[in-house]
């Protein structure tokens, strides 16, 4: 017999939660630690900022060497895409900040008290 | 001087006070993230197909978290949570994307799906008889296997709803898309897995 959504869903759940139950010793452990790390980092936001000193650098000098090998003012250069695709590797938060932005009009909409909730 | 006093009186209990609703609200915390954090790896190790790469993504929600959003009310802390694991999921996609585009232009190309052994991944038994346990590591490995190919949307919405237990309201939020789209993605995730797993859906030793 064809089973309804709420059995299908029902069933995965059972399955889902019988995984988590069997989480090995070492990983609850690994997952204790960094939850007392996150909550510790909240009395620390001097972290914060450290971290987008590396990101800074790298921005930093990526301008430096866009600016010196650019030909000259008045002329389009396109930046090679290598460039964007090492940024992208090495930038920590660089899609985070742009993300959280449309996070943010979310964020908005519900203290604005719409429908949801 | 008696003025003074009280001044300094109210000034003491003030941060007295102060003190202690941190200490509350740093329990309460606490207490959020040690009853979501288990289903939270797992949701993520689905995601991502490792699991030292969730407990990273874990790690890095749960101080965002507490950071950001530490002193918005309890209750929101569940979609705001797993927006952030969404995120940093999707985030993660992305980097793997350029990393392998970066390694297959340097002649290392790996297709990284070819990696991951979700049989190997497979949790260790606990308390369940040979059968029962064998019975539920397989029909889990289909189920994992069936959610992760999935399109993104549609994985999203369902682990949040079926595995986290989140409502439709609490989902879009997570998801940051209106209720309608929750429900579609959902509505399709549903008919894709039973279409994947078969009529019977998922079939563990435990039924319901």
């Amino acid at each position: 017999m064809k089973k309804s959504d709420e059995q299908i869903a029902r069933e995965a759940k059972a399955l889902f939660d019988a995984s988590v139950d069997e989480l090995d010793a070492a990983t609850l452990s690994t997952l204790n630690q960094g939850r007392q790390r996150a909550l510790e980092a909240a009395q620390s936001p001097r972290g914060e900022l450290l971290r987008w000193v590396p990101a800074a650098g790298f921005a930093a000098a990526v301008l430096v060497g866009v600016m010196v090998t650019l030909p000259g003012p008045g002329s389009i250069e396109v930046m090679p895409p290598g460039v964007a695709d090492m940024e992208l590797l090495l930038g920590e938060d660089s899609l985070e900040m742009f993300e959280e932005l449309e996070f943010y009009s979310v964020l908005d909409v519900m203290d604005e008290g719409d429908d949801v909730g | 001087m008696n003025t003074e006093t009280a001044t300094y009186a109210v000034s003491w209990v003030s941060e007295q006070s102060t003190g202690t609703r941190a200490l509350q609200q740093e329990q309460q915390l606490n207490r959020f993230l040690a009853e979501v954090e288990r289903r939270a790896l797992r949701i993520a190790e689905i995601g991502v197909r490792d699991r030292d790469d969730a407990l990273d993504l874990v790690q890095d929600s749960m101080i965002k978290l507490v950071r950001k959003y530490g002193d918005r009310p309890s209750a929101e802390w569940a979609p705001l949570f797993y927006r952030i694991l969404q995120n940093g999921v999707r985030d993660w996609h992305r980097r793997q994307a350029v990393r392998n585009r970066v390694m297959v232009w340097f002649g290392r190309g790996t297709s990284g799906d070819d990696e991951y052994d979700v049989v190997a991944a497979a949790p260790d038994p606990i308390g369940r008889s040979p059968d029962e346990e064998l019975q539920n590591s397989e029909a889990m490995v289909s189920l994992e296997a069936a959610v992760q190919a999935l399109p993104a949307r549609q994985r999203e919405a369902f682990m949040l709803r079926t595995f986290e237990g989140l409502d439709v309201a609490g989902t879009a939020i997570a998801m940051g898309c209106s209720q309608g789209s929750v429900k579609t993605h959902y509505s399709r995730a549903i008919h894709s897995l039973r279409e994947t797993l078969g009529e019977h859906g998922p079939q563990g030793s435990e039924d319901g």
